[in-house]
């Protein structure tokens, strides 16, 4: 099972049909189908603290087309809020990125891939766990 | 009913956190069934041939639902459809693979193989650029 995970530059590429990024990154959309329609289990998500920091709200009309691709909020709960908080004070990274490194550390999946404009700080607040960590 | 209405409701449905079940009419072959329960008990597929069955359906039609987001977003923003090569480089860039610092490669591997394989996807192109790398170490 693979995962992906979005950081805030992807997900406002995602968001943005006219972001210099947003091809780049609906090719990894495309991907995920084309692995899907192959029995490969593969997901996409989006920590909510990302959402936040991108602007993303769900319920807004002109996020009608991004909300129909598939992508799964992960949420922040009182234990994960602690370890966010541990990462960010030792990382010192954004909340949005400590959130990324509670869900690359938490997922329960085979292979974990982040679409990201820093690699170096994902694999950062992934550790220990690893990760393929994806410039776009 | 339009596409994108018809792709918000499925979504909807399928976010729905519901333990509500129903009996449905749908039909299933009664070897298929038989099969199915043969690989829940012997080989670990999962905990029933319902949470199997259920498994199966929500996946597929969450991939539809996908694809179809994808192929509606196209129609609308037609320079946002990446091409065999740009997916078959993400594939790659996901798999880890070194082929994805080799555009150059997969894109005559996509060459090659749509000259055979008119309906090729990303990962035909990739499993030949993959086999085009190895043959030359």
């Amino acid at each position: 099972m693979r995962t992906l995970v979005l950081d805030n530059e992807a997900v406002h590429a995602l968001l943005d049909a006219d972001h210099p990024k947003h091809r780049v990154v609906i090719a990894h959309f495309a991907g995920v189908v084309s692995r899907r329609r192959r029995g490969r289990t593969v997901t996409v998500v989006v920590p909510t603290a990302v959402r936040v920091e991108a602007g993303w709200d769900r319920s807004s009309p002109s996020s009608a087309t991004a909300n129909r691709f598939g992508v799964g909020d992960e949420s922040l709960d009182a234990p994960s809020a602690d370890q966010a908080a541990r990462i960010r004070t030792a990382a010192q990274v954004s909340v949005a990125d400590a959130h990324i490194g509670v869900v690359m550390q938490t997922l329960d999946a085979d292979e974990i891939v982040v679409l990201t404009s820093d690699p170096g700080d994902m694999e950062r607040v992934a550790a220990p766990k690893r990760v393929t960590a994806i410039r776009i | 009913m339009n596409i994108d209405d018809v792709l918000d409701e499925i979504r909807t449905l399928l976010g729905t956190k519901d333990d509500a079940t129903v009996n449905t009419s749908m039909r299933l072959p009664s070897a298929l069934r038989d099969a199915a329960a043969l690989a829940v008990e012997h080989l670990d597929v999962a905990a029933s041939t319902t949470v199997l069955t259920t498994a199966a359906l929500r996946s597929a039609v969450e991939t539809a639902v996908m694809g179809a987001a994808l192929d509606a977003h196209y129609r609308w923003a037609p320079h946002a459809r990446p091409t065999l090569v740009e997916t078959a480089l993400a594939l790659a860039a996901q798999d880890g693979s070194p082929l994805a610092a080799l555009p150059d490669r997969i894109e005559q591997a996509a060459s090659e193989v749509l000259a055979y394989r008119p309906d090729a996807d990303a990962d035909d192109v990739l499993l030949w650029a993959e086999a085009q790398q190895a043959a030359r170490v």
